[in-house]
């Protein structure tokens, strides 16, 4: 009877259906492991045309057209050299997921290695990258931002040179505090008292950010607890700093603004990035965390914020610009690949003042080399570089650690449950110090210099 | 040479296939649940014994994430069991339209889970979100819910969305199930004056359950393994009160790159799903064989 059950469901179902989902947990997580090898040694290299060299890397799909032209100038002066841009998926957990799986199975699938700023520990420490001091000396090394080139460096060696950088900018709707007789704000105080001023919930909301379990919520932590005087983690004594009072004060901000005298929508807990920005962007919000993209948005010829729009650093306690948190993106080199040198010369390419402008005129990134971001062609292209380029001074690094994703996962949960109102506060980060400190015992004496 | 032999030879090339692609990757998950790997210039494996499986017991998060798993699992498996009953029994009826109507029912079914699990993300947005809109246009709401921002309703969403993508497939193999009920037991009891309700309680129900069995054990082991719906939705989030194993060991493997202890989650998490698993088939088999 089972046997003729399952015989009637099968004519009508597809086998895969079965084989993909009929697996337990440990198996499902496994499957989901081959699926991701799978999928990178689909998109190996395709066979070598003739003698030609091939430098492989992978971009997010919709980078493809600012990083061709790149390519494609690198491939005219190193005429015997083919540059693949494997297009990849847009999500960064995702694309970091088909890094690992390559360069865990040893494969030459990328000699270039595009890192967010929190793999490259993670990645150099697992023994993936090839060093780059010997090829980036010292003079080359200074004329990036020094915050972006720092993120790269790890035991001491530098293994990602920045490409591009980001950091978390506070944006306000300028058009409603000129008309309320209002200053843009200095302190959180300040901010909470504008807000509570000038919103109308549900309709209208003071401040939206970032508040849902994932990285962009550290991020902005970050910032608040900065704004507050606080640290998470000394990356160079291994300090936790998640159980001080300035980090109590930097969460019950956040939690007194969802919960207690809100300021922020209930759902704030579930916005990412483009949640947030689009109640922004529909003039449904005063104050805005988030990144640079939003900008050009905003001022964009059909937006209905073109011109109303106001930028600065987060606040912070003492009225001193606060700092944004810094992102962005770099290159690094496989220890896999058969051509590191043309590896190297590629970045030393897409670096130059020529690549980045390449890479940042008509993208709207924000370029990691100095004199690019003084470059009036890019400036003429972007005046909202000259603001960033202030707001950069003050950012704020997360700690490079190569257990970063497991320090960072603490807090994702703990500020998470802490914003819900699952728990409170200083309890929370008592937790959460606790926490962190265990995973950093763990891993010291294991070749911390 | 013999029949038996013969059977064997015939058996083997599907033997072989499964010993590879299933066989071989539980062995070795089972082998790195006993393996310390170590992430210091390059990755080093060492044998460990039961130490991750001594972590296990004193780490808090795993027997969260397997509450988690256990809630949404009990929840889903139960409301589509029901509902899907409840639908098959209506397409199993003779009326116009049914080829439609079956083919409509399947279709939730047939969606990738990564896409409906973020359509219905955004019905439950806070502030775009259509279920908010409706449910304060009907009065039921003073204010916008975050739905997926509170631990109790954001649980409760990812059951629903569950519901919607896998009912379908309960009331697949239900409908099955009653096709396969003879005409003449159905006519025996409505000669014997039996009402509607004691016709299914008495001959169909029993007569269903080895259908009910096939979905409930299937389900049970996919709602278990919850994986893509649970990524998409919630991360886990908020606080964690979402994860689930899957997703537990998941960031084990690819996120803090521990594959010794991602699969000793994994392992644990197996032998506590097979316990009730067992336990049931060992119910239905003695049904069977009275």
């Amino acid at each position: 009877m089972i046997a003729s059950s399952v015989d009637n469901v099968t004519r009508v179902l597809s086998m895969n259906e079965f084989a993909g989902r009929g697996a337990g947990s440990g198996r499902r997580a496994f499957v989901r492991g081959m699926t991701a090898v799978a999928a990178t040694s689909c998109i190996r290299r395709p066979q070598a045309a003739g003698s030609r060299a091939r430098l492989a890397m992978l971009v997010p799909a919709s980078e493809r057209e600012v990083w061709s032209p790149l390519a494609d100038a690198f491939e005219r002066s190193h005429p015997s050299t083919r540059v693949h841009l494997v297009e990849g998926p847009s999500s960064t957990d995702l694309r970091e997921n088909l890094y690992t799986a390559s360069l865990l199975a040893g494969d030459d699938s990328f000699d270039l290695v595009l890192m967010d700023v929190t793999w490259a520990a993670k990645f150099a420490a697992a023994g993936w990258l090839a060093p780059l001091d010997a090829a980036f000396g010292r003079e080359a090394q200074e004329a990036f931002l020094p915050q972006a080139l720092e993120a790269g460096r790890y035991d001491g060696r530098l293994y990602r040179i920045p490409m591009r950088t980001d950091v978390g900018v506070l944006y306000f709707r300028r058009d409603w505090l000129d008309q309320a007789g209002r200053q843009p704000p200095r302190t959180f105080e300040e901010l909470a008292q504008a807000a509570r001023a000038l919103q109308d919930p549900p309709h209208r909301w003071g401040f939206v950010w970032q508040g849902s379990q994932y990285e962009g919520l550290v991020c902005f932590f970050l910032e608040v607890l900065r704004g507050h005087g606080g640290f998470w983690v000394d990356a160079a004594t291994l300090d936790v700093g998640l159980d001080r009072p300035e980090s109590v004060a930097a969460l019950e901000f956040l939690r007194g603004a969802r919960l207690e005298q809100p300021i922020s929508p209930p759902g704030v807990t579930t916005y990412k990035e483009e949640e947030s920005r689009r109640l922004f962007q529909d003039g449904r919000a005063i104050f805005l965390r988030n990144w640079p993209y939003v900008w050009r948005l905003a001022q964009a010829a059909d937006s209905p914020l073109a011109g109303k729009v106001g930028v600065q650093a987060m606040v912070s306690v003492s009225g001193q610009p606060g700092a944004g948190t810094l992102g962005g993106w770099g290159l690094g080199v496989s220890r896999y690949s058969p051509n590191p040198d043309l590896a190297v010369a590629f970045i030393r390419h897409a670096t130059s003042i020529d690549g980045q402008r390449a890479l940042c005129r008509t993208s709207g990134y924000v370029p990691a080399r100095i004199q690019a971001l003084e470059d009036p062609v890019l400036l003429g292209a972007n005046p909202f570089l000259a603001t960033l380029r202030t707001i950069h001074e003050s950012a704020v690094a997360r700690p490079g650690l190569p257990r970063y994703a497991l320090a960072s996962d603490i807090l994702q949960r703990r500020l998470s449950a802490a914003l819900a109102g699952m728990a409170s506060a200083s309890d929370t980060l008592r937790t959460a110090a606790r926490e962190t400190r265990q995973i950093l015992e763990g891993s010291a004496g294991r070749g911390d210099p | 040479m013999s029949a038996a032999r013969g059977r064997l030879l015939l058996l083997a090339p599907a033997a072989l296939l499964i010993g590879v692609v299933v066989g071989l990757p539980v062995l070795r998950v089972l082998q790195l649940s006993f393996t310390r790997v170590e992430l210091q210039q390059g990755i080093s494996e060492q044998w460990a014994g039961l130490e991750l499986y001594g972590r296990l017991w004193q780490d808090s998060r795993y027997w969260t994430s397997l509450g988690n798993t256990s809630v949404f699992t009990g929840a889903s498996v139960a409301l589509e069991t029901a509902l899907g009953v409840a639908f098959a029994l209506v397409l199993h009826q003779r009326f116009r339209g049914r080829g439609a109507l079956r083919a409509v029912v399947l279709l939730p079914w047939a969606l990738p889970t990564a896409v409906m699990a973020l359509a219905w993300a955004w019905i439950f947005n806070d502030a775009f979100g259509v279920a908010n809109d409706a449910l304060r246009r009907l009065g039921v709401l003073e204010h916008p819910v975050a739905w997926l921002g509170e631990s109790a309703t954001a649980m409760a969403v990812l059951v629903l969305a569950d519901m919607w993508k896998t009912t379908p497939f309960v009331a697949l193999v239900v409908l099955a199930g009653l096709q396969g009920i003879p005409e003449s037991a159905l006519e025996a009891a409505r000669i014997d004056g039996l009402t509607s309700w004691q016709r299914f309680r008495f001959v169909v129900l029993p007569l269903l359950t080895p259908a009910l069995l096939v979905a409930v054990v299937f389900r049970a082991v996919q709602a278990y393994g919850a994986f893509d719906l649970v990524y998409v939705m919630t991360g886990g989030g908020p606080g964690g009160s979402t994860e689930t194993v899957s997703l537990y060991s998941f960031q084990q493997y690819f996120r803090y790159l521990d594959f010794g202890y991602g699969s000793a989650v994994a392992t644990q998490g197996v032998l506590f799903a097979l316990l009730p698993l067992l336990l049931l088939l060992r119910w239905a088999q003695r049904g069977e064989v009275r």
